[in-house]
């Protein structure tokens, strides 16, 4: 007899094992298995990998599952290879195939298929019993066994343990209490699995793992398993120091399986560090409880999955890596930079200390009464306006230019519309010694002749681009080509949260702090969370910088408002997302504004900032699954919110960010009739000032009619350019 | 013929991971029967570029035909596109006149077909991805093949994205020939190559397309890495200009690809002027 009985669910499942398991004998017998065995490539090393090569990261065990004895059919899984292989691209470290048929639907046909699908460690979990099937793991090409401790008496289980290692494979050895663990470690198991299912009951309790986790020597590879249905859960369990995270049902049930892992690596590395520094989650837990309790009670509008901190390169439907292959190895390296960056505290230090020491961040949340009055709701401003150089940009700019001395690279490009970003470009080069090269559409650097100037101060070289339209997304084409021929010693600081994967990502991350600070900002001066927030939306920098401190509060409305030029209705506008549809522009698949054949439409707008024709792909995403409302304003409704809240608050304004104002301004006509005036004055709306209005001056001065009559600056003013 | 084998190897790499499995070579190529022709011979394919639309439709259809009458084998029939992020000025200068001028994405199937029906060369399209994925990947390739087109080379396509041309591809028997640079890694370049079916398409320099007076030796270094890689037909582009490139290049590619010069030509002397440098790179002349 070499398992024990446990006087639970497993009985019966591993009596349907047994009887499987000599049918399978009758038709391959164990010789016939072991020279398969011995003819397959060696296993790959599924301790290192679950382990990972950081201490700080977290493994994700992704499994292949089609149904469960506590949850029944989970998901039509048409093709584990498939499904696999996401999970591969998602960065699990190791896949984990069912092959119990009975209970699971699984076989050893799946684990086959994912075999062949997949180049990291593949674990066969069974119901193992017999060395039978220890053998017939490795004769399919996997890596690793599942030990169950509760089911195998102490000499069985040192054996297969025995037998596993001998055929160079590892076993995760799966305990359910304190003394399974010492068993386990009695016998010499290197990889231990804390399951926090009850097997008497087959409910979970998270909680038990912390409590479990503790007791294993720090030198075995600890795996949770069980009870993960989110990203609570990997924090739970990484923060009570598990090395890795078997999870099935929540990927194979999740739409984007490859975005899910991603995700559970990122927050479960972030709990890991904390365990790592000693801070035990005392709290965790009883934190985690009350969370559920409300998540019940409310449950994001996301359907309890987390928008925030979307990896890339892909969100939902759009996104990607439309680019040349030439490009594609400075991507690759930009990528895995940015990844290190992300987790390294050094950098994270320089970024901060720059922002504060450098930019003057965080900038001030100024609630504007007397605009506020006039428009009929609260509204308070974000002042982005505030931060060196004038705008949001600044913040993107300093983290790439970290970025790029950490490549090595000296020489910054950068594209320009209104001239901020090129602004901030420039002055990040001068800060940090680089070499700078800014392109600009030529009808820009007409519009905005001061910033060019101010750029040349700088010791930037500023390129006229007189090809296409000459705007925004000609400059875009000019950087591009520039790269191709320069990417060795060049790095493109894109300025928006547009373009090839990584900067979508990359550029949000940067502004991220605009939204935590503003989410913390309005708490703290309003006691509450705001009703709206409202951003203007070119690529959509600012926007998905605020957004993103929001994105998981379900009862704050968001609106992103785009240049509606002189009108959605004239074809004169950059409404990309209100008129455009799908397609590929500058190495995303997003919203663009474009001709039937797919050429690209030249957008129109008083503001050059938002002058683009395309939108960055996670404003798309956001579009389509409807957390965020996109909404168009035209030259004539933002140079109005530019007058009203220079005259109410005496703050010039940008007139990018006089959209999100009129956005605001709408938002609160709509509530005054909606709910009454008195309602609505309680009502309020952050607005994202993402930049400052100085630049903008002699546009306004020429709109308003405020120039001399046949004065040098009126025809200055007329052709649109800068005084 | 036997049924044809999947180019995915049985385990690793990013091949597998970004390939469909069912992926084959295309084994009935027009490309590759040409430049086995052309191999046979003891000489490099000629590749010849030109914009459909360019000055006119009518005009680009006589330079087209007269590409292929004068030595070109294969002929890249360019789809002129708003945002040309891989072409240098000479090509971008070129297209933006012919958008100027009225053309649309159905003329590049006019020009196929008269270079199919008309001349000896074999027709593929090459083009930025936005046009083909509004027209429908499906649906624009179907057109291809009705106009006698062989296959599309795709500057902004990475076989990562390619999920709906790896699929529209073997429906209609097209080729699908993708870029490799001197800067792709090893991995990409297994990967590329078994991705790409009648010739591979080696970009020579870091660069834009132009014509340059030599041509950098990065080039026969990314052939070899692509041969190495298992590329049966590896083809040169960007900066070659003239017979002394051709038989530069011709010493270690399969095929030369010539842009910039007859679009040059073509400005200058219409298609005249491209019928003569034609014969002049093929050596007929």
């Amino acid at each position: 007899m070499t398992q024990q009985r446990t006087g639970t669910v497993l009985d019966q499942i591993i009596e349907g094992v047994r009887e499987d398991l000599e049918a399978r004998r009758a038709v391959v017998s164990l010789q016939q298995l072991q020279r398969t065995a011995r003819a397959q490539a060696p296993a790959l090393d599924a301790e290192r990998a679950l382990r990972g090569s950081e201490p700080s990261s977290v493994q994700v065990l992704s499994e292949v599952k089609r149904s469960s004895p506590s949850k029944g059919a989970l998901a039509d899984i048409a093709d584990p290879a498939e499904l696999a292989a996401a999970y591969e691209r998602g960065g699990a470290s190791a896949i984990s195939v069912l092959t119990e048929k009975r209970r699971f639907g699984g076989s050893l046909t799946d684990l086959d298929a994912v075999r062949q699908a997949v180049t990291i460690p593949v674990l066969r979990k069974d119901f193992t019993v017999d060395e039978y099937q220890i053998w017939e793991a490795r004769a399919h090409g996997a890596d690793m066994v599942l030990l169950i401790v509760a089911a195998l008496d102490d000499p069985t289980l040192r054996r297969f343990l025995g037998l596993t290692h001998e055929l160079g494979m590892h076993a995760l050895v799966e305990t359910h209490t304190p003394e399974e663990i010492q068993r386990a470690v009695a016998v010499g198991a290197r990889i231990i699995g804390v399951n926090t299912r009850n097997l008497k009951t087959l409910d979970v309790d998270v909680d038990t793992f912390g409590r479990l986790a503790e007791q294993i020597p720090a030198d075995a590879v600890i795996i949770a398993e069980s009870g993960v249905s989110g990203e609570d859960q990997i924090k739970l369990y990484a923060g009570h120091g598990a090395n890795a995270v078997l999870t099935g049902e929540v990927l194979v049930t999740s739409d984007d399986p490859s975005r899910t892992i991603a995700r559970f690596r990122e927050v479960g590395a972030a709990a890991r560090v904390d365990f790592l520094a000693g801070k035990k989650p005392p709290a965790a837990q009883a934190e985690f409880a009350a969370e559920q309790l409300a998540d019940d009670a409310a449950a994001p509008a996301s359907g309890g999955r987390s928008l925030k901190n979307a990896p890339g390169p892909y969100f939902g439907d759009f996104g990607g890596r439309w680019m040349p292959e030439s490009l594609v190895a400075a991507l690759d390296e930009l990528t895995e930079v940015f990844d290190k960056a992300r987790t390294d505290d050094e950098f994270a230090e320089e970024f901060q200390r720059l922002s504060r020491d450098y930019s003057g961040r965080p900038s001030l949340l100024t609630e504007a009464k007397r605009f506020g009055e006039a428009i009929g709701a609260r509204v308070f401003l974000k002042r982005e306006d505030l931060n060196h150089t004038g705008s949001h940009k600044i913040n993107n700019v300093l983290g790439q230019a970290l970025l790029a001395k950490r490549m090595g690279k000296n020489r910054l490009i950068a594209e320009t519309g209104a001239g901020q970003h090129g602004v901030a470009t420039a002055t990040a080069a001068a800060l940090f010694g680089m070499e700078c090269c800014v392109y600009m559409g030529e009808e820009d650097t007409r519009r905005q002749a001061l910033n060019v100037a101010r750029m040349q101060l700088l010791g930037a070289e500023v390129v006229p681009v007189s090809h296409g339209s000459a705007t925004l997304k000609d400059a875009i084409n000019e950087a591009l080509r520039d790269w191709v021929a320069s990417v060795d010693t060049t790095h493109y600081l894109l300025g928006t949260a547009a373009g090839p994967h990584p900067f979508p990502a990359m550029v949000r991350y940067f502004h991220e702090q605009i939204g935590e600070e503003a989410r913390a900002q309005i708490l703290e001066q309003a006691g509450r969370l705001p009703d709206a927030v409202t951003a203007c939306v070119g690529g959509g920098s600012n926007a998905i910088g605020i957004f993103h401190g929001f994105l998981d509060d379900p009862e704050v409305e968001l609106y992103g408002n785009e240049a509606g030029g002189d009108g959605v209705g004239t074809g004169r506008h950059a409404a990309t997302i209100t008129l455009g549809r799908p397609g590929v522009l500058h190495g995303a698949k997003t919203f663009l504004m474009q001709d039937t054949d797919g050429q690209t439409i030249e957008s129109h707008s008083i503001s050059a900032g938002l002058d683009y024709p395309a939108v960055g792909p996670e404003h798309s995403h956001l579009h389509a699954i409807g957390r965020v409302k996109y909404e168009a304003i035209t030259d004539t409704q933002a140079m109005d919110a530019f007058k009203l809240l220079s005259r109410t608050e005496g703050i010039i304004p940008a007139i990018e960010s006089s959209h999100a104002l009129a956005g605001a301004r709408e938002l609160a006509a709509r509530w005054v009739q909606e709910l009454g005036p008195e309602t609505a004055a309680e009502k309020i709306i952050v607005v994202s000032l993402s930049g400052r209005g100085d630049k903008d001056v002699a546009t306004a001065a020429e709109w308003f009619d405020l120039l001399p009559e046949n004065s040098h600056e009126e025809q200055v003013g007329q052709k649109g350019e800068e005084l | 013929m036997s049924a044809p084998e999947s180019v995915r190897p049985g385990v690793g790499g990013l091949a597998e991971r970004i390939l469909p499995r069912d992926l084959t070579r295309n084994p009935d190529s027009k490309l590759a029967a040409r430049i086995a022709q052309c191999k046979a011979e003891g000489r490099p394919a000629l590749v010849g570029y030109l914009p459909a639309g360019y000055p006119t439709v009518a005009e680009s259809v006589d330079a087209a035909v007269a590409l292929g009458q004068n030595g070109a084998d294969i002929i890249e029939i360019g789809i002129p596109y708003s945002d040309p992020v891989m072409d240098g000025t000479v090509i971008q200068n070129a297209t933006t006149l012919a958008l100027a001028n009225g053309v649309r994405v159905a003329d590049a199937f006019t020009v196929v077909r008269a270079v199919s029906e008309r001349t000896d060369a074999v027709p593929v399209v090459m083009t930025y991805w936005n046009p083909v994925l509004q027209t429908g990947v499906d649906e624009f390739s179907r057109r291809l093949l009705e106009a006698g087109g062989a296959g599309i080379i795709t500057p902004d396509l990475i076989p990562d994205e390619a999920g709906d041309w790896f699929e529209a591809s073997q429906k209609y028997g097209l080729d699908r020939i993708f870029l490799v640079a001197p800067s792709t890694t090893r991995e990409r370049m297994d990967m590329t190559v078994k991705a790409s079916s009648g010739f591979v398409y080696a970009v020579s320099i870091m660069g834009v397309t132009g014509a340059r007076d030599q041509v950098s030796s990065a080039a026969e270094d990314v052939v070899a890495r692509a041969r190495e890689a298992g590329a049966q037909n590896v083809c040169v582009g960007l900066g070659v200009s003239n017979r002394g490139h051709v038989e530069e290049i011709g010493a270690y590619a399969d095929g030369v690809i010539v842009g910039t010069a007859l679009v040059r030509a073509l400005g200058e002397g219409g298609a005249d002027a491209v019928g003569l440098l034609a014969s002049e790179l093929s050596g007929r002349r």
